[in-house]
């Protein structure tokens, strides 16, 4: 579904993000991809979102190569992707309610439908009773179950998640984690980047780990080990 | 989209009203250097237009003499137009003057004979030809016809009022060249200074904008809005600068009516160029809001 062909990210000859990484997400997968701060994660997925262009190798999205898409493709790629990130980027002057429903509407949906959708979305990471807040007004777990709620609303294929907890306490991070569980047993991939070494270890599921911008492992039932 | 622009308007209101405020002072300043230019050039036409020729005759000559002469002026391309005023014509023209004033109408009766001379007035079709006109009525052969003052000159008016002329021709051609200099330098200030505002206020959403485009918000789902904002500006600006323009102009237009020389700024604009300039504010408006907005989105729109 997503694959990563020998992609290399070359800011300038001391700074590689990342070189010559090759793998496959499949659909339905849960993947998280760890590593300590500046070893190519971030970058990884701002690859995958066509935020940034590789050096060189390929990015795609089924099979679709996502760095040769024209300006006007590219919504149509990242309402396929939902992204979270560690800072939430909500916007501030909207509420809650106006956050989430404004994926749906840059994703050009009717006002039945996002008036059927953003409940349900915010239902599920049970936030319904904060819905009409501004995120000044909500707590930093708060905030990115709006942003979780933002991401899911459109029914992406894949939720990126970059240090998602990054900000969070020890309770709102399980939360936040649980949430990404439970979003990926409805059917959504997730791809979870991180360097906490406690949820990784509690995942129990595939890591992809990065060291200095490369690839040094890749288990099914994998562990923090670096 | 719509709405959302109209509500960012609104959720934005320090700065809307800061964009707003500028606009309008760069409107007020580019609305007043069109209109004052408009004005300035209709007065020196309507200086020009008064100026004319007037050469007086002697009384020994005859009707048909002059009205020759004149048809051989109205023969030289510089004339446009001449009209021959007769004794009788001065005479009563003076009475009607002075109607009213007793000692005048008595001490004509006392002449008791029309002291007046017969005269032409010459327009020409611009200022600068009265030089080749009054040397055209300078020529020897006419040398008898034309009355002598006290001192000996020629009664060609322009002669005796030619320094004042010129120099109020070359006085107003300054004047306009400097207006419209200044105007330019400006109304060009103007366009820089509210453009920048717009694009602070568009600064202040980068992070909105690049959230946009990451939940998949295509180009013109981000910069609808924005352009909305700006159409509202401009809308509002315009209405602004209308609104304090009308009074200034009226105060101005009693103020300045004696300089002019009757001629009222306000009634004049009134009655020439009100829909020209509400036109041109309002489409001025309108541009300046949407192309500031337009131009400032586009480097943030680059992704």
């Amino acid at each position: 579904m997503i694959y990563f062909d020998k992609v290399s990210k070359i800011y300038s000859p001391t700074a590689i993000a990342l070189e010559d990484v090759s793998f496959t997400v499949s659909p339905n997968e849960f993947i998280s991809i760890v590593g300590q701060s500046g070893a190519g994660k971030s970058t990884l997925l701002k690859l995958l979102l066509a935020e940034d262009r590789p050096s060189s190798g390929k990015v795609f999205f089924e099979s679709q190569d996502v760095n040769i898409l024209s300006r006007k493709e590219l919504p149509f790629l990242r309402r396929r992707i939902g992204a979270v990130f560690q800072d939430y980027r909500l916007l501030p002057a909207r509420t809650a309610y106006e956050n989430v429903a404004f994926a749906l509407e840059a994703a050009g949906k009717s006002d039945d439908e996002i008036d059927h959708d953003v409940p349900q979305s915010l239902e599920l990471v049970g936030l319904m009773d904060k819905a009409w807040n501004f995120p000044h007004e909500l707590s930093g777990g708060e905030r990115q179950r709006v942003a979780i709620a933002r991401a899911i609303v459109v029914r992406p294929d894949v939720v990126v998640a970059d240090e998602p907890t990054g900000n969070l306490d020890p309770l709102n991070k399980w939360e936040i984690i649980q949430l990404l569980e439970k979003i990926n047993g409805l059917g959504t991939t997730v791809i979870l980047a991180t360097h906490d070494k406690e949820v990784i270890d509690s995942l129990q599921r595939r890591v992809v780990t990065l060291d200095k911008g490369r690839l040094v492992r890749d288990e099914l039932r994998g562990k923090y080990v670096l | 989209m719509l709405k959302s622009g109209v509500i960012n308007f609104f959720r934005n209101g320090l700065v809307s009203l800061a964009t707003v405020l500028v606009m309008s002072l760069s409107l007020l300043m580019l609305a007043s250097v069109f209109m004052g230019s408009v004005f300035l050039s209709t007065f020196i036409q309507d200086l020009q237009a008064k100026v004319d020729v007037s050469v007086y005759f002697k009384k020994s000559v005859n009707e048909n003499a002059i009205l020759d002469l004149k048809s051989k002026l109205l023969a030289l391309k510089e004339v446009k137009d001449v009209q021959y005023v007769s004794r009788d014509e001065a005479l009563r023209r003076f009475l009607e003057r002075h109607k009213g004033e007793d000692i005048i109408a008595r001490s004509i009766e006392i002449i008791d004979e029309n002291p007046f001379s017969a005269s032409l007035e010459i327009g020409a079709n611009d200022t600068s030809k009265y030089d080749i006109i009054t040397s055209f009525l300078e020529q020897a052969s006419y040398k008898d016809f034309i009355d002598i003052d006290e001192r000996g000159n020629q009664k060609i008016t322009y002669r005796q009022n030619q320094a004042v002329i010129d120099r109020l021709t070359a006085m107003l051609g300054a004047t306009r060249a400097a207006g419209f200099g200044a105007a330019g330098i400006l109304a060009l200030i103007a366009i820089i200074i509210a453009y920048n505002t717009v694009r602070l206020a568009i600064y202040n959403s980068r992070d909105e904008i690049s959230v946009m485009q990451l939940v998949g918000a295509s180009s013109w789902f981000i910069r609808g809005p924005f352009l909305i904002e700006g159409f509202i500006h401009g809308i509002i600006a315009t209405i602004f600068t209308i609104v304090i323009m009308y009074p200034s102009l009226w105060w101005a237009g009693s103020k300045t009516e004696a300089i002019f020389g009757g001629l009222n700024i306000f009634d004049y604009f009134i009655s020439n160029i009100l829909q020209i300039s509400l036109i041109m504010i309002f489409a001025l408006g309108l541009a300046l809001g949407v192309f500031s907005a337009q131009l400032a989105i586009r480097k943030y729109l680059r992704v």
